[in-house]
């Protein structure tokens, strides 16, 4: 084969390709065999499309959609705080670089760790309560985890002070990026820095905010794992009120042996994965573009 | 090499004939023995054990290595399982077809599933009888008309009550509230006196499924009746087979549990009790020797407070933990041989010693417990007239989506017991939907438990 010949560049990833399609190919496979089958231990019978019939006839499985739904309720407010945060710290205010290696600090901490410490802090009897009785603020006394009521958008603060942290990553790391002569030229024009920020910076950054918020709802959808399990005291508790897909996912196969029922949903949280996988690139590349 | 350079001035470096000869029968020796010693090796077998507990029961560990190095029939080789996977790991390994030969088993369904599938051997002619009878296995373990299981040790299911704070509301701390209107009276003067009077930590969910435990039995007339909910023979709109979530209703809209029980997991929420926080609380035995000790004997136990009108109200509850042999195991009589050992006097003694714990079997000399609470809950409750808990009936489904979910909603959303017993009706047609299977095989269950 001639070294120009089109096929070249294939051959050199191939072995790549073979060794993806055996670890991942394989088990999309069987995942989505499994979906149609009544599986029992490693097999069981054929039953078509039985457990998708009955996942989306089911209340608690349209329970945990809306409660990941409500969780992408957190991106604007991500967005929004993130970009505000990097916009202070990219004017190099006094002290900045303590205050940048505190906001990055969460997203360097595992989230188990995160969540438990959380869920001591807004226990009922918890320090965060106390100080807010302290303060005289007992109104705002709440059951932060308790409360059917209130758990879900306990899980949401977290989510927000933890994942708002790599936006802050990204786009700072735009902003520095970005040619300064343009800022310059902004400031001695007399732009404020609300002005600066507007009607300069903000248009250039559009690219990283558009990819943050891609991946932000892949995480809302597909990467809360964590989070709900440890504040939801393993079970999206109280009740069902912090439930979302993925601990759907893992109870139907750990929990309550229906490996079939929770390939079923895996395959349609995999289909949907792959709608936002799909926007994610079409956003990169109209970023490089 | 030179030869020069191997020899010594004095030639004693050199190996003559003689030591040549010497060394090449020690050699020969070493290679015989070292041969002989293989083959018994060889020939003794090597059991995989799965298993659980020490996290329940501390100790647990040390006394399993004590048993496994003196017993010569078998090399045993343990491994310490992750709550999250005792029975996916199992079954996943047996339906793979390399299961360990010795598992660990929970009560009731835990370990009834893998029967179902195939996955255990029953020990009906692997296990000597009567120390399979002596083990105390319990109803739970039967189906078929064979035992799947051995019991390993009994968990007494009582509920904690602080004597100290019963003193404070002047309450007898001798004689604790037997029926529903005592426990509403003595909420009632424990509230009075400033002490949050009932509950403990729902955060977990395992508070809920001890509460049904308790509560549900109380209108049942046999085990099998719980399968019967279930199978949809019996269902949880009537009003017997929801009261006690109405009865839960009732000491939450009392202002009787304590405030921050929704946020509280379940160990949590009993220390409350221990500490002098908390009145009355669901607990579990094996914690009493330590609980006991911490408060020089001032908790006491009684059973949860007569409501119910089933054959099995007030009757204390005892689960018992277990071990099988999976079917796959290709040393089921050594496998077997290892449980009986584990049934004998001196290691039921070594048991005792390890984890401060008694074991199930009959054969346990219980002389030896001293103390005097956890001598009374033995008494009361494991040598008493005892049912076993009938959440281990339950569906993992069921289990998940109403056991747990009614009791948090209940304590923390404002659902009321009928509702609550709506939900379960909901989610018991829903695991007769999704496991039409395994219907047939709980009808067949309860069958065989309302003979027993």
């Amino acid at each position: 084969m001639r070294r120009n010949s089109p096929l070249v560049p294939y051959l050199f990833v191939l072995p790549l390709i073979c060794l993806l399609a055996f670890v991942f190919g394989l088990s999309l496979i069987r995942l989505v065999e499994f979906s149609f089958k009544q599986v029992r231990g490693i097999d069981g019978p054929w039953i078509g499309l039985r457990n998708y019939e009955l996942v989306l006839n089911q209340p608690l499985f349209w329970e945990s959609v809306g409660h990941n739904l409500k969780l992408f309720m957190t991106i604007p407010v991500m967005v929004l705080v993130a970009l505000t945060l990097a916009l202070l710290l990219y004017e190099r205010l006094p002290g900045w670089r303590i205050h940048r290696t505190i906001l990055f600090l969460p997203y360097i901490l595992a989230i188990p760790i995160i969540a438990v410490v959380m869920k001591e802090m807004f226990q009922f009897s918890g320090p965060v309560n106390a100080i807010l009785t302290a303060l005289s603020l007992d109104f705002m006394v709440l059951d932060w985890i308790g409360s059917a009521d209130v758990a879900l958008w306990t899980v949401m603060g977290l989510i927000v002070w933890r994942e708002t942290a790599l936006g802050v990553i990204l786009f700072l790391s735009r902003l520095m990026a970005l040619d300064e002569s343009l800022i310059e030229a902004a400031r001695l024009d007399g732009a404020s820095w609300r002005q600066r920020a507007w009607f300069v910076l903000i248009p250039q950054m559009r690219g990283v905010i558009e990819f943050f918020v891609v991946i932000s709802a892949i995480t809302m959808l597909s990467a809360v794992f964590a989070y709900v399990y440890v504040i939801g005291g393993g079970r999206g508790g109280p009740g069902t009120a912090t439930m979302v897909i993925e601990l759907y996912i893992f109870n139907a196969l750990i929990r309550t042996s229906l490996p079939g029922i929770a390939a079923a949903v895996s395959v349609m949280l995999f289909a949907v994965s792959l709608l936002l996988i799909w926007a994610l690139f079409r956003v990169r590349r109209r970023e490089a573009e | 090499m030179t030869t020069t350079a191997r020899r010594s001035p004095t030639g004693a470096g050199l190996m003559d004939r003689r030591r040549l000869l010497q060394a090449g029968a020690g050699l020969g020796a070493l290679t015989l023995t070292g041969g002989l010693a293989g083959r018994a090796l060889a020939q003794t077998p090597t059991l995989d054990m799965w298993w659980w507990g020490e996290q329940e029961l501390p100790g647990l560990q040390a006394y399993l290595d004590k048993a496994i190095a003196a017993f010569t029939e078998a090399q045993v080789k343990p491994m310490l399982q992750d709550t999250a996977v005792v029975i996916s790991q199992f079954q996943t390994a047996a339906a793979a077809g390399d299961p360990p030969d010795l598992q660990y088993l929970w009560n009731g369904i835990y370990h009834m599933e893998s029967v179902w599938l195939g996955y255990l051997a029953h020990l009906d002619g692997l296990m000597d009888a009567d120390l399979l009878a002596a083990s105390n296995h319990g109803p739970l373990s039967r189906f078929d008309g064979h035992v799947w299981r051995m019991g390993w040790y009994p968990l007494p299911m009582p509920w904690y009550y602080n004597k100290d704070l019963f003193d404070k509301a002047g309450l007898n701390a001798d004689a604790p509230p037997a029926t529903w209107e005592e426990l509403l009276a003595a909420c009632e003067a424990l509230k009075t006196a400033g002490v949050e009077p009932f509950g403990g930590g729902v955060q977990d969910g395992y508070w809920a499924e001890w509460y049904i435990t308790h509560g549900l039995s109380q209108n049942l007339d046999s085990v099998g009746d719980a399968v019967n909910l279930f199978i949809g023979d019996l269902d949880f709109r009537e009003p017997r087979y929801h009261q006690h979530w109405v009865k839960l209703q009732e000491l939450r809209d009392a202002g009787f549990l304590n405030k921050d029980m929704a946020s509280l997991g379940l160990y949590p929420g009993i220390d409350l009790c221990v500490n002098g926080q908390l009145g009355i609380c669901s607990s579990i035995g094996t914690r009493l020797p330590a609980d006991a000790k911490a408060t020089n004997g001032r908790i006491g136990c009684m059973a949860l407070p007569v409501f119910g009108q089933g054959a099995l109200a007030g009757r204390p509850v005892v689960d018992m933990q277990g071990m099988g042999i999976a079917a796959g195991s290709e040393q089921k009589e050594a496998a077997a041989r290892f449980m009986e050992f584990l049934n004998a006097p001196e290691q039921l003694a070594s048991f005792w010693d390890a984890t401060g714990w008694i074991p199930a079997a009959s054969g346990f000399d219980d002389s030896v417990i001293s103390d005097p609470s956890v001598k009374d809950l033995w008494t009361r409750w494991g040598k008493g007239n005892n049912i076993t808990n009938i959440t281990n009936l339950m569906p993992g489904q069921f289990y998940e989506q109403a056991a747990i979910p009614t009791g948090q909603n209940i304590i923390t959303a404002g659902m009321s017991g009928e509702e609550a017993g709506d939900l379960a009706a909901r989610v018991a047609q829903e695991w007769r939907d999704f496991n039409p299977d395994l219907v047939e095989k709980y009808q067949k269950w309860a069958s065989d438990l309302s003979a027993g």
